[in-house]
């Protein structure tokens, strides 16, 4: 929350050129509209997040008309929910259908049975998780073929130009249109979860070293051949931790513990720090592992290094 | 995450439609300019659809001769051995459409309107995405069948309310009960429907299942109704089409051989993309009857992007449209272009301001350059007078253009003869090498003319009867004098044939003398004789009339394959702006996302530049 409040105040890099920017794709719009009534849909690509746009746009030029704005960077949104929308906000059909064809078939019946309907759709992350499947591309490209609904999207993902294959390009129609605006992806990432974020949830390296410092010397040394044995194992995938019955010869060897009543202490306390976890594996043994990333890990031995 | 924005019904259609569809500007008359543009698209639009009718309709003549060969064959197998034997397997004609999925359904569309006309009412088009199971497939089919003979039977409500109820079950059986009831109907209910049904088609007309796009059905699907079908084939007589965009080999990769063996196949070859787009250019680009043009560069853009990427004559057309709409609307002296009669009168009532923009067009500078002074300056000032010229100078354009688009196909007559075809094989090619540079000065077209002094006689011959052909139906009066020179030379290579035989009679006696003496003494001095003759033999009429006539070639080429650039006021005509086009169309957003990580200056270039020079 802090963070949020401090980059709020943090005054954006190159306002003024961004701003010129935008307006010299704004300065497109009456083109855009020409273009979707002649029958081509149109698509934006570029740097920086297109909602603003697209939102001016909307606000804008299509204000007398009837339209629709799907949010594809919404984690839950599917095909099914943009068709009923359609049909139940649009065409106020109510009724259920058996399948998203049936009502894709419905659709576009009563598009072309009834030339007055005009339907302008504005699909903010037509790559986004939830979009992108085969089946949902190719009952929007369907859709977005009637000649009286026309169809803006932005794409942002790099290989969005993929999920396309001839059939659905030539029903799309695109027009491209390279639009940078270098702002800032605020409504998009908002649903995303982050590393960042995950990794305050988890431990971090100052976490485990206050944890580490209260501890007795043989401990920490216990902790430290764990940690090392993992790091050897880095690069091996399939590395399941270090057994029990190992890691307490390799203790015993290393003059740590005495006794495998002394090991299990230990390891329960690590466990009810959330240092290291437990996993039963194939043939019943106790593997045990940190839930730490590598380089945090490094970074733990480098420093202790650095102690001693 | 969807959100439905409706505007309050009172203010909507007001606003809506007196908003100018070409946006700003008083001046730019762009309510006229909109108009000119939809209806020159509207016109090429029909015409592209004309040719591409005409092309399909050897392929089509065929399939429709097929369908009614393999439909008799099936009445006529009366003898009940034959049946038994024969009547498991479907007849199947195996479209082979090339890898231009988008025009597939332009053919498609075309073939179940002929098939229509022709052979029978009961069409259904099957596609892959429609049927992912045998049961989808089947309820698609039952729909699409019954649908058809309600449109062409024009029968009352309750069938319809049949057809709706049986869309539930749907097994071959009643697919098979529908078709008997349907034919029986028609074969025993009112004279008209007898007539209607029974004159047009025979007394059971087959049910022809097309199959849009073979590639993507799952096998197990194709198999399992192919299988179903040909088991009731004796009372349901069907054929199906198969549209196969790769090759015939995936039938037999597709389907096993116990059930491939169920089909009786029939290939038919569709035209190569490569000759349709080169029939599509040549009505739509090298005519004069649309007044608007492609420029070099804009048509190279669009040719690459067909011969590279996709092959689809539909994302070509789809450019040329792209291309229309981007010259009407950017270029404010585009309301010109139309023709000739309409561009005088709106020349005529141009305003100040387009008079302007006419005068502010770097062909129209270049060309008061090199006028006199005074007429410079009643150029410059009154617009009364540069209207005048705006006239005359349209008429010239338009005059070039008719010119041009005939000498350009006599120099494609000599050049496509030529061994290795030095300006190209495609009348496309030659169009893009004459609209880039003056021609003449290329290396390919030196090579080109000398490979042409050494034609023989024959070739030459045919090739100016071919030219001659062309310059008459193109029925300017300019090229009457031309017409005149080449039946000039006809003649005359007429009458050498006569002399000819004479030189041939010379050279065989003295073959002959060469063959009496047996001595190797003479021989060999004769044998020096003739070398020395033929190196030092004047060049025969014949050759000297073949480097007359092919320097007469050049200076018609000269004449008149002027570059378009280099006419003024081209602007108004043709659209070059490759890279809009480039940009709409073949966009590359892998690289908008790098240049604008690695170097977002060039986006916001515009002050950061003088930024950076300050600091």
């Amino acid at each position: 929350q802090t963070l949020h409040d401090l980059l709020k105040k943090a005054p954006l890099a190159y306002a003024a050129e961004i701003k010129e920017l935008n307006q010299q794709h704004e300065s497109l719009f009456s083109k855009w509209m020409l273009q979707l009534h002649l029958g081509f849909n149109i698509v934006l690509y570029g740097l920086g997040s297109k909602r603003d746009l697209l939102e001016k746009f909307r606000t804008s030029v299509l204000q007398d008309s009837v339209h629709l704005v799907v949010n594809g960077y919404f984690p839950s949104i599917t095909v099914r929910s943009v068709l009923n929308s359609i049909t139940e906000e649009v065409l106020d059909h109510i009724g259920t259908f058996r399948s998203p064809l049936d009502q894709l078939e419905f659709i576009i019946k009563r598009f072309k049975e009834d030339s007055s309907l005009e339907l302008y759709i504005l699909i903010h992350n037509l790559d986004s998780q939830m979009l992108r499947g085969e089946r949902s591309q190719q009952i929007l490209a369907q859709l977005c073929s009637l000649p009286s609904i026309y169809l803006i999207a932005s794409i942002d993902h790099i290989n969005a130009p993929l999920m396309w294959d001839q059939a659905k390009l030539s029903l799309y129609n695109w027009l491209w249109y390279e639009t940078t605006t270098f702002s800032p992806y605020v409504e998009e990432t908002s649903y995303e979860n982050s590393l960042l974020v995950q990794q305050s949830g988890s431990l971090a390296l100052s976490s485990i070293t206050h944890v580490l410092r209260s501890l007795t010397l043989n401990a920490r040394g216990i902790f430290r051949l764990l940690a090392q044995y993992q790091l050897e194992n880095k690069d091996n995938p399939s590395y399941p931790g270090l057994s029990f019955q190992d890691f307490y010869q390799q203790c015993r060897e290393a003059f740590l513990v005495n006794s495998d009543l002394t090991l299990r202490a230990q390891l329960t306390e690590f466990r009810d720090h959330k240092l290291i976890r437990t996993k039963r594996g194939a043939d019943g043994v106790e593997y045990l592992l940190i839930p730490v990333d590598d380089s945090t890990l490094t970074d733990f031995l480098e420093k202790e290094d650095e102690d001693v | 995450g969807c959100f439905v924005f409706k505007p309050s019904p009172k203010k909507r259609r007001v606003s809506q439609k007196t908003a100018n569809p070409f946006g700003e500007g008083d001046s730019e008359d762009s309510e006229l300019r909109f108009l000119t543009c939809q209806s020159l698209w509207n016109e090429i639009k029909l015409a592209t659809e004309q040719v591409q009718e005409d092309l399909n309709k050897q392929l089509f003549d065929s399939l429709v001769s097929f369908l009614r060969r393999s439909h008799s064959e099936f009445q006529e197998k009366t003898t009940e051995w034959t049946r038994r034997m024969k009547s498991r397997e479907i007849p199947t004609a195996a479209l082979v459409l090339g890898v231009n999925v988008t025009d597939h359904d332009l053919t498609f569309r075309n073939l179940s309107e002929i098939l229509q006309n022709n052979i029978t009412p009961y069409i259904a088009f099957l596609e892959a995405k429609d049927c992912p199971g045998i049961k989808n497939l089947m309820q698609k089919l039952m729909g699409q069948l019954m649908n058809c003979s309600v449109d062409v039977d024009s029968q009352e409500d309750e069938d319809y309310v049949q057809v709706s109820q049986s869309r539930i079950r749907c097994s071959m059986t009643s697919l098979v009960n529908w078709y008997e009831s349907v034919t029986k109907k028609t074969d025993s209910e009112t004279p008209r429907k007898k007539r209607t049904s029974s004159s047009r088609h025979w007394q059971s007309p087959p049910v022809v299942v097309v199959f849009k796009d073979m590639e993507s059905f799952t096998t197990k699907v194709l198999q399992d109704f192919i299988v179903i079908s040909s088991q009731h084939l004796h009372e349901l007589p069907l054929v199906l089409i198969f549209g196969i965009a790769t090759s015939p080999m995936i039938i037999h990769s597709l389907l096993p051989h116990s059930v491939s063996s169920l089909l009786c196949i029939e290939l038919f070859q569709s035209l190569s993309s490569k000759e349709h787009l080169s029939t599509v250019i040549d009505k739509l680009l090298l005519t004069d009857q649309f007044p608007f043009k492609l420029g070099e560069k804009v048509l190279q853009v669009l040719i690459n992007i067909f011969l590279y990427h996709d092959f689809s004559v539909q994302n070509f057309i789809k450019g040329f449209q792209l291309c229309i709409v981007e010259h009407f609307y950017s270029q404010p002296l585009s309301i010109l272009c139309c023709q000739l009669v309409d561009a005088k009168k709106r020349v005529n009532s141009l305003s100040h301001n387009q008079c302007e923009n006419i005068r502010r067009l770097p062909s129209f500078r270049r060309y008061v350059e090199n006028q006199e002074s005074e007429k410079q300056v009643a150029l410059l000032t009154t617009d009364s007078y540069l209207k005048e010229t705006t006239q005359k100078l349209l008429e010239d354009l338009r005059v070039y253009h008719e010119n041009y688009v005939s000498v350009l196909r006599c120099l494609h007559v000599f050049t496509s003869s030529l061994p290795k075809y030095p300006l190209g094989k495609q009348i496309r090619e030659l169009h893009c090498a004459c609209l880039e540079h003056q021609v003449w000065e290329t290396d390919e077209y030196e090579s080109s003319l000398q490979l042409a002094r050494m034609l023989n006689k024959s070739d030459l011959v045919t090739m100016l009867q071919q030219c001659v052909e062309i310059f008459v139906s193109s029925s300017r009066k300019e090229f009457d004098k031309t017409v005149e020179k080449l039946k000039e030379f006809l003649t005359q290579f007429q009458k050498l044939e006569g002399e000819a035989f004479q030189e041939q009679d010379v050279s065989v006696s003295s073959q002959k003398e060469l063959q009496k003496k047996t001595d190797l003494y003479h021989l060999q001095k004769t044998l020096l004789e003739l070398k020395e003759s033929r190196r030092s033999k004047k060049l025969t009429k014949f050759e000297m009339l073949r480097f007359e006539v092919v320097g007469y070639i050049d200076s018609l080429v000269r004449n008149y394959l002027v570059p378009a650039d280099h006419k003024t006021l081209h602007e108004i005509m043709y659209f070059n702006t490759a890279s809009v086009l480039r940009e709409h169309l073949n966009a590359a957003p892998r690289i908008a996302l790098h240049t604008a990580l690695n170097n977002p200056y060039w986006y916001l270039k515009v002050r950061t530049k003088r930024v950076g020079g300050g600091a």
